[in-house]
């Protein structure tokens, strides 16, 4: 019963690099090892089959072939009733599976998660959103945002998507729904409890610790399709309503350029537009205020604080010469709040943005020279590893 | 079916002295270019079969250097890292620009994918082998309607033109699936789109006649003597695939149309925005693609069918179940298409497509079964067609189990278009369709070009095949299960050594397939001239001429054995040296 169960144990662990974090997601585990199990013996005594017969029936010159009966029925009927029996019994554990994976548990935490090209962004109850980001790959650029969740309590995300079809995936619970626009979806699930290991990386925004896990976009969705990922955060039930609670940033403490540059990357804008100068599918937002653009579909104008909030709104209405008309409209995504943050913040780029006397009287003029991912603070996460 | 010359009527007597110096249908007629113009206006059934088998074979060296490309990117993907370098020179065709490097990665398997489907795996089989042997085999002189066949074929030339010119044109990025509202909107001020959508509206006619012309032939064009039964099982699987090919087909038509409508006029079925449902365009799409990866594997099926029975001198294991799940697979294509939804539809469609989609299965596995069967007792040669067949046998089993997970509920909502799904595909699609079409080549490559090839590079090239596909697509199977999503430019670093390998996998299947080609090629030039039945087959191609007559045969066929009665009937143009019969039964008794 050992060696068995260890050749099995072995296989998961190549099959799926990692555990599997909720019951549901277990379950679908043992039951794609029960049919890999069945599969493989299938496999294995077919291919044994063909050995056998190669080994045995090469052809030899001058011998001809054995006569043998081309058709049994009891054979036949054999084998169409026994794979038939095993059908059926994959496709009702399949079923079972997938209602314990789609039905909502009673009393669910209801979060609100919605798509765009090419990002994610997740609203809670208290209509608070993430702020705050991280890398999956240290040595990497992309910074993605990381949602909390509480451990051990059901969850229910209402998904739709502002543009295309994206669909939302946690490889670790074994889980994916396509997201879809003018619609909702449902994805729910049961994060397992904390561990010992999870539990030691304790800080102040987590007292309790915390676990991470990826998602990522399983429908293609265009040219960053594969840079839409998320950071899943699993925190106790307490650590999470408190980080919900006084987590995200309360954007109107911070002066609008440092809320510009958190919008910069909650709202997906850093997806297309560079804030160094580089290209990307959009214009860079270095030096663009103040200066003159071409535009493939309008004569060439000055970019100013209307043009940006146009642009903003109605992306479509100047298109800069170059680049595709690509961006969705934020109309009804941002308010003006947030919209003055963000010209604020494309100025404060801008060598030719005008400064202000205050600045001027107090001797700290906003440096236009400082790297936009310095001023992407993330309070109260210190816990960058 | 031997040609029996005191059978045939005095009818026949006339065309025996007129078609005994007939050349071969490859013979020039006339100079140069009315040699070209001869090919262009041929409403010969063979000659439109070679130039569909050239056309699909440069259209699949097309969308393999575009599978090329797009494991170049996996090897070394172009991304920005912590320090701001860009890794990632081989693809960085934009310079520090990622995303629009990752926008010319999803142009190229976009290309890989439509060519791929659209021009290669669809007409594959039936357009160029079936064209070539369906009516051969069934002992007539041509399809049922030979011009009607000539157009079939160019619309499919000009269809790929079309493709073609959208690929000059710079390419899309939609995916072969054209997924709104993602198609309807992405190069929203460009014309590729709507150029590309056009080429595969256009090339599903040219599938539609082809199929109305094989099922007419295999009704009416059938020689005296030959019954529904003793039809080869590549004719069998060539009908059942024709049935869908005229049913399903004008769906794809009618979506591809939509969709032109809604981009260039803004009419509003699919996208959202303008007040549609792209669900609807997911079922309407699938209607069609799932029912045509039935179109694309029964005929290799076939092709399979007949190169076993062959090359291991046996007669196929269970022909009648053979037949009847090959009709099975078609009635059940129809009505599973919303497997390829479940994580977009609802619950009850998902519940009743899986249990419908395990339906396939059973028949699939009939025949499986009864390819194994057949090989006990027989006497199996090793060469190029059979280790194909058995490269099938391994790869389309590898293919048909691994649908299981994705068939099964539970565990697709987690494999769902990751890698996992990928390899399971390509294991159907290449390891099945692709495997037995390289392996039927040659299989029928003397009876078509009357040049035998070389065995030793034949069996080296189908080696580097398997090995460099096993390598290519098993490990996909792993980074589907540990999390890897489809059509991603870029990666997390955990999947990194997966990507690296399958990469080499690719070239490895690259160079096998290039020593085909160059085989091929030096057999034209120097093969030794292809005996008219060199594998000892009893179906009615390997009674005629290698390669065969203008008008197939001398004298019209008559069929007298099955296609696969090994076991009693001396095959034609064989010696019985070579190709030995067992002991008679006593007292003539007749086999089962």
């Amino acid at each position: 019963m050992i060696a068995p169960l260890f050749i099995d144990g072995l296989l998961r662990d190549w099959f799926f690099g990692d555990r599997a974090y909720s019951d549901t997601s277990a379950y679908s585990d043992d039951l794609y090892m029960f049919i890999f199990w069945v599969c493989a013996f299938v496999f294995i005594g077919l291919n044994a089959f063909y050995v056998l017969c190669l080994v045995k029936f090469r052809r030899k010159p001058g011998v001809p072939q054995q006569r043998s009966s081309s058709h049994s029925t009891t054979l036949e009927i054999t084998w169409t009733v026994l794979p038939t029996i095993l059908l059926v019994v994959f496709f009702f554990r399949g079923f079972w599976g997938y209602l314990d994976k789609v039905v909502v548990e009673a009393q669910a935490e209801q979060l609100d998660l919605e798509a765009y090209k090419w990002g994610w962004e997740m609203t809670y109850p208290n209509g608070a959103v993430s702020l705050v980001s991280d890398r999956i790959d240290p040595g990497q650029l992309n910074e993605y945002p990381i949602f909390v969740v509480p451990e051990d309590w059901p969850v229910q995300l209402r998904m739709t998507s502002r543009d295309v079809i994206h669909s939302f995936w946690i490889p670790d619970l074994r889980q994916k729904f396509d997201v879809f626009p003018n619609r909702y979806t449902s994805y729910q699930f049961r994060m397992d409890p904390l561990e010992e290991e999870d539990r030691a990386r304790a800080n102040d925004a987590f007292p309790s610790g915390y676990r991470d896990h990826t998602l990522f976009c399983a429908e293609y969705c265009g040219d960053s399709h594969s840079e839409m990922a998320a950071i899943i955060r699993v925190a106790s039930r307490e650590d999470y309503a408190n980080w919900v609670v006084t987590g995200g940033v309360e954007l109107d403490k911070l002066t609008p350029v440092e809320a510009g540059a958190i919008l910069y990357t909650v709202k997906g804008c850093a997806q297309c537009h560079s804030v160094d100068g580089s290209d990307n599918t959009g214009p860079t937002w270095r030096n663009a205020f103040g200066y003159e653009r071409q535009f493939s579909n309008a004569p060439a104008g000055i970019v100013d604080d209307n043009y940006i909030r146009e642009s903003i709104l109605v992306p479509g209405a100047k298109v800069a010469e170059g680049y595709p008309n690509q961006m969705p409209s934020y109309q009804g995504k941002v308010n003006d709040f947030e919209l003055n943050a963000l010209i604020a913040y494309i100025r404060s780029l801008s060598d030719r943005a005008p400064t202000s006397l205050i600045d001027e009287v107090q001797g700290e003029p906003e440096s236009t020279e400082e790297e936009p991912q310095a001023s992407l603070n993330r309070p109260d996460t210190d816990d960058n590893t | 079916m031997t040609t029996i010359d005191s059978q045939t009527q005095g009818l026949e007597h006339e065309h025996h002295d007129h078609h005994h110096d007939e050349g071969s249908y490859l013979t020039p007629r006339g100079g140069f270019w009315a040699t070209i113009w001869d090919w262009m206006t041929t409403v010969d059934h063979k000659k439109i079969g070679v130039m569909y088998l050239f056309a699909i074979l440069f259209m699949f060296f097309l969308g393999g250097v575009a599978a090329l490309m797009v494991r170049l990117e996996l090897l070394d993907p172009v991304r920005q890292t912590a320090e701001g370098v860009v890794t990632g020179q081989m693809f960085n065709w934009y310079g520090d620009n990622v995303a629009a490097n990752n926008n010319l990665y999803n142009r190229f398997f976009t290309l890989h994918g439509a060519i791929m489907t659209f021009m290669v795996i669809v007409p594959s089989v039936p357009a160029s082998l079936g064209n070539f042997l369906l009516p051969i085999m069934l002992g007539a002189k041509d399809v049922a309607f030979p011009k009607l066949n000539l157009f079939s074929w160019y619309i499919y030339f000009f269809g790929s033109i079309f493709a073609v010119a959208s690929i000059i044109g710079g390419g899309v990025d939609t995916g072969w699936t054209f997924y709104t509202p993602y198609s309807t909107t992405t190069d929203a001020d460009h014309w590729r789109v709507v150029i590309m959508v056009l080429g595969v509206f256009v090339l599903g006619f040219s599938s539609i006649l082809t199929g109305l012309n094989f099922i007419v032939t295999v009704h009416k064009l059938r020689a005296p003597g030959m019954g529904w039964f003793d039809m080869p099982l590549l004719v069998w699987t060539l009908y059942a695939s024709a049935i869908i090919q005229v049913l399903a087909t004008p769906v794809i038509g009618v979506t591809t149309l939509l969709l032109i409508l809604e981009r260039t006029m803004g009419i509003g079925v699919f996208d959202p925005a303008l007040g549609g449902d792209p669900v609807l365009y997911q079922h309407f799409f699938w209607f069609y693609s799932h029912p045509v990866v039935y179109i694309m594997i029964l005929p290799g099926m076939g092709l399979i069918s007949d190169i076993i029975s062959v090359h291991a001198r046996k007669k196929i294991f269970g022909y009648k179940s053979m037949a009847f799940a090959s009709l099975g697979i078609t009635a059940v294509s129809f009505i599973v298409w919303g497997h390829h939804m479940f994580t977009s539809e609802g619950e009850l469609a998902a519940t009743v497509f899986s249990a419908l989609t395990f339906l396939v299965a059973i028949p699939t596995a009939i025949k499986v079964f009864n390819w194994t069967a057949t090989l006990w007792k027989g006497s199996i040669a090793v060469n190029t067609p059979m280790c194909y067949a058995l490269s099938f046998l391994f790869l389309f089993t590898i293919g048909g189990l691994t649908g299981m997970p994705l068939g099964a509920l539970a565990t697709d909502l987690h494999l769902h278009d990751s890698y996992f799904v990928v390899a399971h595909f390509h294991y159907v699609m290449m390891g099945g369709t692709i495997i037995a079409f390289i392996g039927a080549i040659h299989h029928w490559w003397p009876k078509m070009f009357g040049k035998m090839y070389s065995e030793f590079w034949g069996i080296t090239g189908c080696v580097l095949v398997f090995i460099g596909f096993n390598v290519t697509f098993f490990t996909q199977f792993l980074m589907g299960t540990r999390g890897m999503p489809r059509r991603y430019a870029t990666y997390v670093d955990e999947y990194e050594i997966w990507h690296e390998i399958s990469t080499y996998g690719s070239w490895i299947l690259a160079i096998g397939l290039f020593i085909h080609a160059g085989n091929f090629f030096w057999s034209l030039v120097f093969g030794r001239q292809a005996p008219p039945n060199p594998w000892g087959g009893l179906s009615m191609e390997w009674e005629t001429e290698s390669p065969p007559v203008l008008h197939n045969f001398h004298h019209d066929p008559v069929a007298t054995h099955g296609p696969y009665d090994f076991d009693d009937v001396q095959p034609p143009h064989t010696d019985p040296e070579e190709f030995p019969l067992p002991e008679p039964l006593p007292g003539g008794a007749k086999p089962h």
